[in-house]
This record gives structure tokens, C-alpha cells and sequence, in this order.
């Protein structure tokens, strides 16, 4: 960057360098794709913002020395985390803060291990498999047992904090999990705590947007809903997310699921009568309707089977 | 003496960077690769000794230098070479190895001659390293 | 029973066996709706018919005189399956833009061979049809060995595989050279030039293929000398080194005592000649596996018969044959040196060679499918009038697993043979390094040499005295499907 950079007085084309990058493109995709999250994707547009505007300072010569980018994310099941984690992945690998773009997603079984001296070999290991993309560590806060003093996630931590610090141009690191959990698992960590740069909030999906994502789901496995089945999935939604084991997203992509089987079921069981395209497409309102969840009071406790 | 076992070494010593970039070319083609270390560099002697496992499916070289350095910072005066092993059916084998670190002053082999029957002989190259044991042998 | 249709209408049995004189292809030996079985030995012959004769007729002609038939009918067929013995043409296809010419296949039933022998194998296929009179000249082109056939060959004894393992070198082509001048060097004087060209950087040095046993120079002393300067060589590098020592000689009896005493003396490698014979390649084949040792064969007197297009056998399937036969290294040409070699050409015998299986490749000569059903995979070694300046092409037309030669390319340099053999492989070296770090090595590849000899003045002195070296014939072996100008 030396020797070519241009006169500081010559301005320099922000929307060019966001066009050259192709960082626009993914977050349009991010937008059309991803229903809600609005304070992530303000979020994420911040981040390369920075990154391409450290560019440019770069270019004239100003520099504040490569951002650190680790992360958490915090939120419910199902409020697309993992899913944000990859873009992020991407998006990072399009404006050359990682080389290679990948996520290695793991949890604490993948990094401490059950043996003295069996710990440290399994996390460097993962970290190296990491280097060039994103560490995504789901549930970070299992790696920390505050009450057994001898628990082998604490030399987990120790690696992951080295090289959090030490090879910040190798591999970002984000750390996921709920919330609450999350909090404390900082609070009692201020050396994880002090090298996240950013942290995420995921929130829950509202009515609207879970019904937005059921649309998106069924578009892409070329399904379509009948007019009452529209109405009966407004519904399920509702009682739903009224339930203890809610996970978003996650419980409507299970809901699809099912109600696919009675589909399928449904179809089976008026064998005989030839098969419209139309048949084999729409899902119908008792394909929802038989949930468990229209059965059973609100309140009940989880519902495992269909 | 320089030792010109390895694929690069009648080149000059590479740099991190050219390492590096060896190691990209490496990960690429879906090698694993790992890092060996000896303080016996006889032309026999198969087996160093291996710094850690091969390393599986990496991504990218820069997990790789921090084992070279890491082995660099252990055994600064040990012969220390990368390889890139390739599992591919028919191939199972190494396919690329280079030092990546090199004691200095290199103290070389000597050719030690058995006088046999017929003008035959008998020949032993043994490292002068090898006279000093194991550990104590490039200060 | 015009046969010029493609078409031969079979004869009852009565008629066919009648005595008397009967067309080839009347006789079974075309067969158009033939299809080869998995088990089948296939041929592929470019045939000339004299003028006036059928292709189809001279193609049956070609597959009866190579395996069952006689030039009048007997009734002693009829003792045998002679159904299935028979050899079968089931295509015959004029040669794209030869109109004189036609391409035969012909499908041979595995019982026709015995098990593992070249020289059964070469006596049928090219026995007796070469000199049949109603062809003016006729080219064995191809062949495809079912799996079957080919388990019952050892194969080589070593393998690219093993030999890296042995010898301790990866990821680069291994660089060797012949003793010049192949004649009149004593011992002794022999002996400092493999000292030199090894100490120098080479991993091999190589007998000529007419050094055997002369009155300037017998060959056990030969094999002292050598040995001696290949342990020198090897202590002063702290690598493995080897000279091929030709153990040709008159009888099997000789070569085994050659042999043996190379072995005796710690030698990783001999050298035969193909002039010793198919059989004699197999039991020293035999030989070296029982000993662990490289068997490198020099391919002299193959120009007699591989060269012309029109007439002899490919060398394709020389290379095919010798696979089997069991030899590591085989001399397949260099596409860029002083001798014969058409680059695509020559690149299908590096793949015959080379790669476990052969799709069809009609650009490069291969007309068969070929599995060689986990045969270990032969060296191909590139010797004849090359040097470091050609070291790109070299790089990107041969690749890695090959031995690259350079005889007067190493021991005529300016500085001496030591500087010659260092400015090859330090040549060799930069060029796999420029090429790993993604390099385009046929744009770039005069500069990342030039830039190379910066260091290196050896390397140097080599491009000023040979870089504008170049053998510019046309080849005489060249693809029938696509024409390439042989490279400078």
C-alpha cells in the first residue's frame, strides 16, 4: 500500500469500493432471504462498512490496524444464528479479512476432552481446521463449569483466548448460545469477555415474520398452501410460539415437516384417484390441523411426536 | 555441507511466505500435511520424528506455520521438514517434502569403507552428528 | 459372398470346412456384429491393403493369421471350439484423412494366451501377420488387456510409488544423466563423471545402452568405480543416489552375475536393455523383485520398428507391453529433445504408464479403455538432447513422475559437470516451486529461470550456452485425430 497511494486530497468512491467488493450483493441476498433481524443485518452492514472503509484509509495511508472482528451471538433456538454465522463467513471472506471463507461449526465436545493432556491437541486442532475462515462455537458457555475447578474446558479457553488475541488475522471466533446464559458466562470471564468486539442479539420472531419464513420454507420444497390451510397456519403459529418449547424458526421448519408426512399420508390413503400436479403441491388445512398443538391445551409440556 | 534431501533445497532457504505458499499448493490438492523433526539426517533414516499428527482437512496454511514455528521454537538447531501426504487410491504416499529448518554449521557424513573379497567394499555413511546421543547433537 | 458390404454371409458348415482355399473374412474372421466380451484382448492394427484388396477382407486377413487360421482350410478345426479361438475383426474404419489406410479391431478370447508372458502374448499378435503378402504394411496401434489377463503379470517390481519411498525424493520430476562419451572411458575416469554429476544434484546417472562389458573397460570394474562415487556422492548430500548399472550382456547366466554383484555392492538400481528380449526383461523383472532393486530399461532398437506410422508397432504398445512385462523406469521420449516425439503422442505413453486407468483418447493415441487393475505404475524417463533451459516445457508436458536426463546437458557444461548437474536441478527446483505458488509456468517461464541464475551462476552459464537450443523437426509419429506442431 505504499508508493501507489493516491493524493489525500483526491476523494475516494465509497459506493465503487462496496460495488468491487460484492459485499452489496450478499447483503441484498441476506435481506430477500432472511425475514426480520433487522438489528443483525444493521448490524452486519456496520461491520463491512468498517472493514471497507478501513480499506480505504488503508489506501491513504491511515491505519488503526485491522479491526478485531470476534463475535457473539445471542439468542433463542431457531432465531438463525448458525445461518447468520455462514453469511458472516462469506461476507468476511469478500472484503479479505478471512482467506478462505469457511465456518467450522463445534461445541465444547469437539474441544476438551475427557483426559488429562487430551484437551489441548483437540482444541488446536480445531482451530487450526478454523484458520483462513469463522470458529462458530454454539453453546460457549459449557466450556466453562465455574463449580469443578478441575474441568478441562478451562484449558480450552485458555488456547481460544491466546489465539483470539494472537492470530486475530487468521480465524474470527464467534461464540453463540442464549442470552442469559451467554451474560453470565461473560460476566464471570472478563478475558473472553474483553476480546468480543460485537455483540449480537437475536431476537424472537414475531407472528408475521415466522409466517413470512413458513412462506419462504414452502417455495423452496415447491409446496403451496390451500386458502384454509393459510388460515390454519396463522394458528398454529400463534398457539405455537405460546408453548415452552418454542425454537422459531426451527419448530416451523419441524411443522412443515410434519404436516409434509400427512400430506403425503393423506395422499396414500386416497390411492386409486389418479394424482393432480396440484394434489401433490398443496397442503390442505388438516395436514395442520392434526397437530398435537390444536389438540392439547396451550400449556401442556413438550410435544415430541405429531 | 548442506544436506540436499527435500524437494527445494538447492534453493535458497525459504521464506515464511514461500512456505506458506507451498503449504496453500499442499491444502489445496487435499494433502494432509505435517511436520518432522531429527537430529539423525542419515539418507536412511525413514522416520523422523513426527512434531504432533498429520493435520486433516485444514483450510489454510496459517494452522500449518504455527506448527513449523512452533516446532522452529523447540528444536532450533534440528533438521525440520514439512510433507504433504496424499491418500489418494494408488498414490498413498508423500507427495512433497521440504526442510524447513537446518542447524548451522551442517556437519555432514562420513563414508566409512569395508575392504571385502575382490576389490569389493562395503559401504557406511554415518552422520558425525550421530557420534554426540540423541538431543545433545547440534548446539 | 461379397464381403465388401460389411457384411460376410456366414456358410454352413459343409461349405466352410469343404477343402480348398476360402476368404478370411468367409473363413469367421469377421464378424461385424461381434461385440468384445470384458475378457477379450482387444488389437487395434492400421492396416494398407495392397491395392485391389478388400480393407475388410485384408482386416480378416490380420486377425486369422494372428491367431487360428492357415492360408488353405483344415479340417483338424473342427477337433476344436474353433468358434471361439478364431480372432474376430468386428470393425474396420478408414484412418481420418489417410484414404489408403484403415483402422482393424480385432477381439482375441483370453484362452488364445498363456498367462503372464510377453513373449506368447507378441508371438501371437505379431507372430507371423507382418509379412503377409496382401499387405503393403501393417501397424500394431493399440491394445486393451482385460483385467483378467492383466492380474496374471507381476508388473513392476518397484513402482513410481515404492522407488519415491526408497530413494526419499517427492514432488519433483528426479533428474539423472548418461556417462558421455558413451565409449572409451576407463573405470576410473567413468567413475569421477558419476561422482561429479551426483555430488553436482542429480539423483541418477545411467549407463549408455552399449555399455557393457568392453576391453576399455570390463564391468566389474565399471561397478566399482561407480558404486564407489555413489556413496561419495551420497555422504557429501546426505541423499540417496544410484547409477543404473547395465547388467545387458549374452546370456541370462552373465546378467545375473552382474546383477548380483550390483546388489552385493548396495546399488539401488540396474539397467537392461529392451534388446535382451521379452523374456529376458521378464526374469530380471523376477529378479528384482526378489532383490528390492529398480529395474531401469533403456528402449534401444525401438526406432526400428515404433518410428513409421505406417508400418511396426506403436510404441504405445510397447509401453502397455513392458508395464506387464515388469520394468520402473522405461525411456518414453521428451517431446523437446533431439529424438523422435510428437507431444501428444508422447504424452499417451507417459499415461499408459503412468495412471491406474486409461479412458479412450484418440488425440493421444489411446483407442482402448484400459484398467490396469492396481499394477504399479512405471517411471517414464525423458533422455535425448535436453537441457535446464527447457525445463518449463519439460515441467508442464511430462509432469512430476518422470526422470528427466540430461546427459550432455549436464557433463558439457562450461563450468564442469558438478556446476551442470547444480544448474539442472536448482533449474528444476525454482520451476516446481513457481509452479506450486500457481504460476504460469509456459508464460513465465524463461523469466522465473532467468531469475533463478540471479543466485545461481551455474544455472547461469547453462541458459547462455544452450538457451536457444531447440530440435524443431516434424515428427513422423504424430495423432491421426488432431495435428500438433512439435513444439521448439
Amino acid at each position: 500500500m505504499t508508493g501507489g497511494a493516491p493524493p489525500a486530497d483526491r476523494p475516494l468512491d465509497l459506493a465503487a469500493a462496496l460495488a468491487e467488493s460484492g459485499v452489496d450483493e450478499l447483503l441484498a441476498t441476506l435481506d430477500a432471504e432472511l425475514v426480520g433481524l433487522a438489528p443483525v443485518k444493521r448490524r452486519i452492514r456496520e461491520i463491512a462498512a468498517l472493514l471497507l472503509v478501513e480499506k480505504l484509509r488503508l489506501q491513504v495511508g491511515l491505519s488503526a490496524g485491522p479491526p478485531s472482528l470476534h463475535m457473539s451471538f445471542t439468542g433463542n433456538p431457531g432465531t438463525g444464528k448458525t445461518t447468520i454465522a455462514l453469511r458472516m463467513a462469506e461476507i468476511l471472506h469478500r472484503l479479505r479479512y478471512v482467506r478462505k471463507g469457511h465456518l467450522v461449526a463445534v461445541t465444547r465436545d469437539d474441544l476438551v476432552g475427557q483426559f488429562i493432556g487430551h484437551t489441548a491437541p483437540r482444541t488446536k486442532e480445531v482451530v487450526k481446521r478454523a484458520m483462513g475462515g469463522v470458529l462458530f462455537i454454539d453453546e460457549a458457555y459449557f466450556l466453562y463449569r465455574p463449580e469443578n475447578e478441575r474441568d478441562y474446558g478451562q484449558e480450552a479457553m485458555e488456547i481460544l483466548l491466546q489465539v483470539m488475541e494472537n492470530d486475530r488475522d487468521d480465524l474470527v471466533v464467534i461464540l453463540a448460545g442464549y442470552k442469559d446464559r451467554m451474560d453470565r458466562f461473560f460476566a464471570s470471564n472478563p478475558g473472553m469477555s474483553s476480546r468480543i468486539a460485537h455483540h449480537v442479539d437475536f431476537p424472537d420472531y414475531g407472528q408475521d415474520e415466522l409466517y413470512a419464513i413458513a412462506g419462504l420454507m414452502l417455495e423452496k420444497m415447491q409446496y403451496r398452501l390451500s386458502d384454509d390451510a393459510r388460515t390454519a397456519l396463522g394458528e398454529y403459529i400463534e398457539r405455537r410460539r405460546a408453548r415452552p418449547s418454542f425454537a422459531n424458526a426451527r419448530s416451523i421448519r419441524n411443522a412443515l415437516d410434519r404436516a409434509r408426512l400427512r400430506h403425503a399420508d393423506r395422499l396414500f390413503g386416497a390411492a386409486g384417484e389418479p394424482l393432480s400436479r396440484e394434489a401433490l403441491m398443496t397442503i390442505e388445512a388438516s395436514d395442520i390441523r392434526a397437530s398435537r398443538v390444536f389438540s392439547e391445551a396451550a400449556a401442556t409440556a413438550e410435544e415430541s411426536t405429531p | 555441507m548442506r544436506l540436499t534431501q527435500g524437494t527445494f533445497s538447492f534453493l535458497p532457504d525459504l521464506s515464511d511466505d514461500q512456505i506458506s505458499n507451498q503449504i496453500e499448493y499442499c491444502l489445496e490438492n487435499g494433502w494432509a500435511v505435517s511436520v518432522e523433526y531429527t537430529d539423525d539426517p542419515h539418507p536412511r533414516n525413514t522416520y523422523w520424528e513426527m512434531f504432533g499428527n498429520p493435520m486433516f482437512d485444514l483450510r489454510d496454511a496459517a494452522g500449518v506455520m504455527k506448527e513449523v514455528s512452533a516446532a522452529r521454537t523447540t528444536f532450533p538447531n534440528h533438521y525440520i521438514k514439512v510433507n504433504a501426504f496424499d491418500a489418494t487410491r494408488g498414490v498413498e504416499s508423500l507427495r512433497l517434502s521440504f526442510i524447513v529448518n537446518r542447524p548451522d554449521p551442517e556437519p555432514g557424513f562420513g563414508l566409512v569403507r569395508q575392504e571385502v573379497d575382490g576389490r569389493a567394499i562395503r559401504y557406511t555413511i554415518r552422520a558425525y552428528a550421530t557420534d554426540q546421543p540423541e538431543g545433545e547433537r547440534y548446539q | 459372398m461379397e464381403t465388401g458390404n460389411g457384411k460376410a454371409t456366414p456358410l454352413g458348415s459343409s461349405e466352410r470346412y469343404k477343402a480348398g482355399v476360402l476368404k478370411y473374412a468367409e473363413m469367421g474372421y469377421w464378424n461385424p456384429d461381434y461385440e468384445p466380451g470384458d475378457t477379450d484382448v482387444l488389437a487395434l492394427f492400421r492396416i494398407t491393403p495392397q491395392d485391389g484388396v478388400d480393407p475388410i477382407e485384408a482386416a480378416a486377413a490380420v486377425a486369422g493369421e494372428s491367431s487360428t487360421a492357415t492360408w488353405t482350410v483344415v479340417w483338424t478345426d473342427r477337433l476344436t471350439a474353433a468358434d471361439s479361438y478364431r480372432a474376430k475383426a468386428y470393425k474396420v474404419e478408414p484412418v481420418p484423412g489417410s484414404p489408403d489406410q484403415h483402422f482393424a479391431y480385432i477381439a482375441y478370447d483370453l484362452a488364445l494366451f498363456e498367462p503372464g508372458s510377453i513373449a506368447n502374448l507378441s508371438a501371437s499378435i505379431i507372430g507371423n501377420v507382418f509379412g503377409f503378402k496382401p499387405l503393403k504394411a501393417l501397424r500394431l496401434e493399440d491394445m486393451r488387456f482385460p483385467a483378467a489377463y492383466v492380474k496374471t503379470f507381476d508388473g513392476p517390481p518397484t513402482g513410481i510409488v515404492v522407488e519415491r519411498e526408497r530413494l526419499d525424493k517427492f514432488g519433483r520430476p528426479l533428474l539423472g544423466a548418461t556417462t558421455k562419451p558413451k565409449l572409451g572411458l576407463s573405470g576410473r575416469n567413468y567413475g569421477r563423471v558419476v561422482y561429479e554429476a551426483l555430488k553436482g544434484g542429480l539423483d541418477f546417472t545411467k549407463d549408455d545402452e552399449n555399455i557393457n562389458s568392453q576391453p576399455f573397460m570390463h564391468w566389474r570394474d565399471r561397478f566399482l568405480f561407480c558404486m564407489e562415487a555413489v556413496n561419495r556422492a551420497s555422504a557429501a548430500t546426505g541423499e540417496v543416489k544410484g547409477h543404473y548399472l547395465n547388467v545387458t550382456a549374452a546370456t541370462m547366466e552373465d546378467m545375473y552375475e552382474r546383477a548380483e554383484f550390483a546388489r552385493d555392492l548396495g546399488s539401488v538400481v540396474v539397467m537392461i536393455d529392451l534388446v535382451i528380449g521379452y523374456t529376458a526383461i521378464q526374469s530380471m523383472s523376477k529378479w528384482a523383485r526378489r532383490n528390492d532393486m529398480i529395474l531401469h530399461l533403456h528402449r534401444a532398437g525401438h526406432g526400428t520398428y515404433t518410428r513409421q506410422k505406417a508400418h511396426g508397432i506403436s510404441f504405445r504398445v510397447i509401453s502397455k507391453w513392458m508395464r506387464l512385462a515388469g520394468v520402473d523406469h522405461i525411456h518414453a521420449g521428451t517431446v523437446v529433445g533431439k529424438l523422435e516425439g510428437d507431444p501428444d503422442m508422447v504424452q499417451g505413453f507417459y499415461n499408459v504408464l503412468r495412471e491406474p486407468h486409461n479412458p479412450v483418447d484418440l488425440q493421444r493415441g489411446i483407442h482402448f479403455e484400459q484398467d490396469w487393475a492396481g499394477l504399479r505404475k512405471v517411471m517414464p524417463v525423458a533422455s535425448g538432447g535436453i537441457h535446464a533451459g527447457q525445463m518449463h516445457q519439460l515441467l508442464h508436458y511430462l509432469g512430476d513422475d518422470v526422470v528427466l536426463q540430461f546427459g550432455g546437458g549436464t557433463i558439457g557444461h562450461p563450468m564442469g559437470i558438478q556446476a551442470g548437474a547444480t544448474a539442472n536441478r536448482v533449474a528444476l527446483e525454482s520451476m516446481v516451486l513457481a509452479r506450486n505458488e500457481g504460476r504460469d509456468l509456459w508464460a513465465e517461464g524463461p523469466d522465473i529461470l532467468a531469475d533463478a541464475a540471479r543466485d545461481c551462476s551455474p544455472l547461469k552459464a547453462a541458459l547462455d550456452t544452450w538457451g536457444e537450443v531447440t530440435f524443431d523437426y516434424t515428427s513422423t509419429d504424430t495423432s491421426d485425430y488432431v495435428p500438433t506442431p512439435t513444439p521448439a
